[in-house]
């Protein structure tokens, strides 16, 4: 079988990427025309006057054939404009998205740092010390957020450390490296963190049982440099998998941390613009996370072979 | 060793880094002096003179385009007109000077103050009005309240349907004067001059700041605009040129990303909030350790809470069985023993409703009969109406929730006309947004709605609106040609004792014809930290921050 280049796999990807924001684009749009509720009507409220209902939706063109909305949108969206807001009268979306989209990538960012930092070290630990006391604790404690939904934890969170401690502000942000950051990162990043530790771990425990390694110990190096040079770079190769997992779980995880704790994010953007109907602000959001579990998933493929050179598509 | 890779890598995370730095704005671009929107972390507020609040994030800040609670609370602050209600909800001067009526009650004359300026100091002229009341009668620009609030106005609907380019019934006299001429002689027309549609905007400030002008606008209330960030917060700063005199607040500050009021309230991280009846029992605890309790607003009588005027209520599709038939929504009514609902399942937190209008309301009729919880009356009633047995009737009560459990004054309510009447009604919840989208296309036979809040004082707000037949908002089907003669002799009565007797009438008959279910009148809760003085809990929306001082 003939071997791909790896320009070759990117190349094919990015072609798809259209293709597949299209069809989530149209998957999105056909929810929002036949799901309830209507987004001229949540603007106005219950006291709405029909007249005024009507002219409203024919300026936002919402009383147009589905297929002449539909293309009219894919075509704008092609030269760059998602259009207004159907909830904050005369803002672009993309004025929308820009505002919040910093604050949850800063999130974002550190939070994927947080997790590989700190689960990479927790696994080798534990791997290193197993069946110890502190192997077991740590297993054992991340057990806990893989089995506690965020809305469980948040509110726990919030009452020890908010409402009891009172060491963090109860909501808003003031920038990454500010009280207000430190719960939403908490909450982000502690699923990621028991995944990773747990990968690293099993990885770590297998490649330790490989003869080479017992070589290794034979020859007489010391255990850091067996670990460094011939454990890591062999247990890390299916760790390298989770980067992608965990860039392209950030938006769905954003959307509850954001919208629950109160963070000016994309995420909670979206949250906000699920219950104003505000559809081309959900669809800028979709499109922007679809886009971004591609690129995570480009992003897995095209660092297997820098990690190991035995890799080749 | 440093390779190319590694630095490379280091100076992407010194890039992000310098990034995340409020400080830093290198990466966020330059600056657009026009926007009110920058990205990145939101300011820290000076505290000092600051009143800090949550609020929500307004879907505009133009005052031609508001419907909404939220919006308004923001633009009676930043704008003006003519004008304005005071703490006792009295209709008085706030651009306007004074103002004059036609022997006809059809025109009025109002004198524009010499000293009322935008917050660039420019002169306010009755050709402002004009044009602030052209642009939101102009189709185009989306007012989904020009007709309710300008619509007296004769040539509004013309220009509205897009048949003038003008509106016929203003006239501008010279700088200081505005003539408005009104389809009919109707005294609530001043009451709706103070609702945003009808406040002035300043024309340059829309043309140069083109779709985005309301974040920078140039107003004429006692506040302004300082900085909006979405989802974060919007601060008002104190207009130094408002012609009553500056505020003694420096600042407002409006927190909009949401979060825990009173764990942000016990945090000292806002100053003032509202608080409802999952923390009343913990607040409302008057023993003397509980610091909360001195801090809750009473109203006149020193009692904690507030009555807003607003109603809310059961609403039956008066054209479908088995609620075509008066004798069974009267025995709904009576088989309800709201003194429970409102002691047991509400905690006393809301007012007792036996009719439409909330007591503050003028035309209030403490007299009115409404329907005391009688079981026998009601069971009576059932047997002699059309609808006996109504235990074949398969009834959905229709409610706004996201998902848990109904609200247990739902439940409570079902369970009472189960156990009196042998009604079996189900529940049915629906989420806001589908809900406002079914009442609109009529599709409910029983609901219970969002409740109707009061848009300005005046009887004609809740009576002609909901209960006309030809009203747009009238969302029960009922038609009683009586009670439409009435509202259309109470809309044009001079007097306003003659006035307000009629709509007593009105009031009466519906309650009579059992169109409702009146549940009770929202009593707001808040709480307002001792350095906080002059906080007004208004039952509507008025602009109060001018009443307010911080003295730490």
């Amino acid at each position: 079988m003939p071997q791909k280049s790896a320009s070759t796999i990117i190349i094919r990807r990015l072609l798809w990427l259209p293709v597949l924001l299209i069809l989530i684009s149209l998957t999105v749009f056909l929810f929002g025309t036949y799901g309830p509720g209507d987004p001229v009507l949540v603007r106005l409220g219950s006291k709405a006057n029909p007249e005024a209902v009507e002219r409203i939706r024919a300026e936002l063109g919402l009383d147009r054939p589905l297929h002449e909305q539909y293309l009219r949108y894919l075509w704008n969206v092609i030269q760059g404009d998602f259009g207004e807001s159907t909830y904050f009268q005369g803002q672009l979306v993309t004025d929308l998205i820009a505002g919040r989209l910093l604050v949850s990538l800063q999130l974002g960012v550190a939070a994927t740092i947080i997790v590989f930092a700190v689960g990479i070290p927790l696994g080798v630990i534990t791997a290193a010390l197993q069946g110890r006391v502190w192997d077991r604790l740590i297993v054992s404690l991340t057990l806990i957020p893989e089995s506690v939904p965020v809305f469980i934890i948040i509110p726990v969170l919030y009452f020890i450390f908010v409402r009891q401690l009172k060491w963090f502000p109860a909501s808003g942000w003031d920038g990454l490296f500010s009280p207000s950051a430190v719960l939403p990162l908490i909450v982000l990043s502690i699923g990621g963190i028991a995944g990773v530790v747990r990968q690293v771990r099993t990885n770590t425990l297998e490649v330790l049982h490989n003869d080479f390694v017992r070589t290794a110990r034979a020859k007489g190096l010391p255990p850091s440099t067996i670990l460094r040079r011939h454990v890591l770079r062999n247990s890390l190769l299916p760790t390298w998998t989770m980067v992608g997992f965990v860039i392209a779980s950030l938006p769905a995880g954003s959307i509850i941390v954001e919208g629950l704790m109160g963070i000016p994010g994309i995420g909670g953007l979206a949250w906000e613009s699920i219950f104003r109907r505000d559809y081309p602000v959900i669809m800028a959001i979709t499109l922007l996370g679809a886009t971004l579990y591609v690129i995570g998933n480009l992003i897995v493929d095209i660092g297997y072979p820098l990690i190991d050179p035995r890799i080749r598509y | 060793m440093w390779t190319t890779r590694k630095l490379l890598t280091l100076a992407a995370i010194g890039l992000f880094v310098f990034a995340s730095n409020p400080a830093c704005r290198l990466i966020q671009g330059v600056q657009n002096p026009g926007s009110a929107n920058p990205p990145g972390p939101g300011p820290r507020v000076s505290r000092e003179g600051t009143l800090t609040l949550l609020g929500g994030d307004p879907p505009t800040l133009d005052p031609a385009t508001t419907g909404d609670a939220t919006s308004a609370t923001y633009i009676v602050e930043i704008f003006s007109g003519l004008l304005t209600l005071d703490r006792d909800l009295r209709v008085v001067p706030d651009l306007a000077e004074r103002w004059e009526v036609s022997p006809d009650g059809r025109t009025y004359t109002f004198s524009i103050r010499r000293d009322a300026k935008f917050h660039d100091g420019k002169q306010v002229r009755a050709s402002d009005f004009k044009y602030s009341w052209e642009r939101a009668a102009n189709p185009r620009t989306l007012s989904p309240t020009a007709d309710t609030y300008l619509g007296d106005i004769v040539g509004v609907s013309d220009m509205l349907a897009g048949r003038a380019q003008q509106i016929s019934g203003v006239r501008v006299i010279d700088d200081w004067t505005l003539q408005v001429t009104i389809d009919e002689p109707k005294s609530y027309f001043l009451a709706k001059l103070t609702y945003p549609t009808s406040f002035v905007v300043d024309r340059e400030n829309i043309e140069r700041g083109g779709r985005t002008w309301t974040d920078r606008p140039n107003g004429t209330g006692p506040f302004k605009l300082r900085e909006w960030r979405k989802g974060q917060n919007i601060i008002l700063e104190r207009n130094e040129n408002w012609y009553r005199g500056a505020p003694s607040l420096l600042r407002v500050n409006y927190i909009l990303s949401g979060g825990s009021p009173i764990t942000m309230y016990e945090n000292d991280e806002i100053d003032a909030t509202v608080f409802g009846i999952l923390d009343a029992e913990r607040i409302l605890d008057p023993s003397p350790n509980n610091r909360l309790y001195r801090e809750v607003v009473r109203d006149k009588d020193g009692q904690p809470g507030v009555a807003m005027l607003s109603t809310f209520y059961i609403t039956f599709n008066v054209t479908k069985p088995p609620f075509d038939d008066v004798k069974i929504r009267q025995a709904m009514n009576y088989a309800v023993d709201k003194d429970r609902l409102i002691s047991v399942v509400l905690r006393n937190m809301d007012i007792r409703a036996d009719g439409i209008l909330p007591p503050g309301m003028p035309g209030y009729n403490p007299q009115l009969r409404g329907y005391r919880f009688d079981p026998a009356t009601a069971r009576r009633l059932v047997a002699e109406s059309r609808y006996p047995d109504l235990s074949r009737f398969d009834i959905t009560l229709t409610t706004v929730g996201a998902g848990a459990n109904p609200a247990r004054y739902i439940q409570a309510l079902t369970e009472m006309w189960k156990t009196h009447i042998g009604l079996d009604a189900k529940i049915e919840q629906v989420e806001w947004a589908t809900f406002l989208d079914d009442q609109f296309a009529k599709k409910y036979t029983f609901f219970e709605g969002p409740g109707w809040i009061a848009d300005y004082p005046d009887p004609q707000n809740f009576l002609d609106i909901l209960f006309y037949s030809k009203s747009k908002q009238n969302h029960t089907g009922y038609a009683n040609p009586e009670v439409d003669r009435l509202l259309l002799q109470a809309r044009v009565e001079r007097d306003q004792n003659t006035r307000l007797r009629i709509y007593q009438q009105v009031e009466q008959m519906i309650m009579d014809d059992a169109v409702w279910i009146p549940l009770f009148h929202e009593k707001q809760f808040w709480l307002v930290k001792p350095w906080v003085k002059g906080f007004v809990v208004a039952p509507m929306i008025i602009p109060t921050l001018q009443y307010i001082s911080i003295e730490r």
